[in-house]
């Protein structure tokens, strides 16, 4: 990718010992071209000596903050350095680095200030468990009824922000299960959100970080602070030139 | 309320006083937590001493017992430490992710400089 923009890639790791050197190798093999920064979120496991064995670059956060505090310290990283384009992508090798360039296109050409990874535009790959899906439909529905604006695949981490984005994440961002509220929180204030069809994989190993046990509590507490979201942003008019649904 | 109760009410109002100002004293609660604290025995002090203030109260809001608007206006109170510990904790909290986040990048840059320094 022979981009003058300057490109850094967001890894979340908590606990990721079995994938997080794998996720590494495949994107510094697929895209050389870009940075990469591996936020370790205090895993208990090996995670943080197998990233420092291999000299990662990354992030080692003292106490566990959660996925969203983890993200913010990654984007607070990108804003201090810089960076014109932030992308997370999951340590768990979910998501492909050979669609990188797709979520990057929108942001780069300046279309998009987030271009979203959306593994329900092509309908192609992984598309997670059922319950999962309604789960995914629910929030994405009750975006649209927030701020009237259609995403699709609310809750996928693999995203791409442009500077002014990154700067707006690195001051306010969601502190749990942050994306559906990353997403809505954009839309209010006038970002240009949109989505990029990707083709996910099933996780490579180790555990997910949301039990089935846990989805109820994370839908009534992402629905919840979806709506309070909603009332405490002052809704912004999108700007001019903004692109309606997904960016094919 | 009978006078036993109104001496148990007085004694235990002066012993929250106390105890508030030793922690104080050491340093082991703030001003800031302690006001509501201090509001709350100062109150109970004020009951205890001149229940005249509490039949007022009962006379105003037609309580039968005196003794429950007591017990009522002590839950209210509960109830607003409660909120306002809420608030300090979600504030604490905030303020550690804070921390930690600056703490992680200090960490790295310094990790990043002694590998430069090292060659």
């Amino acid at each position: 990718m022979n981009n003058p923009a300057k490109i850094l890639v967001l890894i979340p790791c908590y606990n990721e010992e079995a994938n997080i050197i794998t996720t590494v190798d495949n994107l510094r093999r697929t895209c050389p071209g870009v940075d990469y920064l591996v936020i370790n979120d205090c895993s208990t496991d090996q995670s943080a000596t197998l990233l420092r064995q291999h000299g990662c670059a990354y992030l080692d956060l003292p106490v566990n903050l959660g996925i969203g505090g983890g993200m913010q310290c990654g984007y607070l990283y990108a804003r201090n350095h810089g960076y014109d384009v932030a992308v997370q992508m999951d340590g768990d090798g979910q998501h492909d680095p050979a669609y990188l360039e797709t979520v990057l296109e929108p942001v780069l050409a300046g279309q998009l200030d987030l271009c979203i990874g959306s593994r329900f535009i092509k309908k192609e790959g992984f598309q997670t468990s059922f319950m999962r899906r309604v789960g995914i439909r629910f929030l994405s529905g009750l975006i649209f009824l927030l701020c009237g604006h259609r995403v699709l695949d609310v809750t996928s981490g693999f995203r791409a922000a442009n500077a002014r984005l990154i700067h707006y994440f690195a001051d306010h961002y969601a502190i749990d299960y942050p994306e559906p509220e990353a997403t809505l929180a954009a839309c209010l204030n006038g970002f240009r959100v949109g989505e990029a069809p990707v083709i996910m994989k099933e996780r490579q190993g180790g555990v997910s970080s949301i039990s089935s046990f846990k989805s109820a509590y994370y839908m009534i507490k992402v629905s919840l602070s979806l709506i309070i979201d909603r009332l405490s942003i002052p809704r912004l008019p999108r700007r001019p030139g903004s692109k309606k649904g997904s960016a094919q | 309320m009978t006078p036993q109760f109104q001496a148990f009410m007085f004694l235990g109002a002066l012993l929250l006083l106390i105890t508030i100002f030793l922690l104080l004293k050491k340093g082991m609660m703030t001003i800031k937590y302690s006001l509501l604290w201090l509001g709350l025995a100062i109150a109970l002090v004020v009951f205890a001493a001149f229940p005249y203030v509490v039949f007022v109260l009962r006379d105003l809001l037609d309580i039968q017992m005196p003794v429950n608007l007591v017990f009522f206006l002590m839950f209210c109170f509960v109830l607003v430490v409660l909120l306002s510990l809420s608030i300090a904790i979600s504030q604490l909290a905030e303020k550690c992710k804070r921390l930690t986040q600056a703490n992680a990048l200090l960490e790295q840059r310094v990790r990043r400089l002694e590998e430069e320094k090292r060659g």
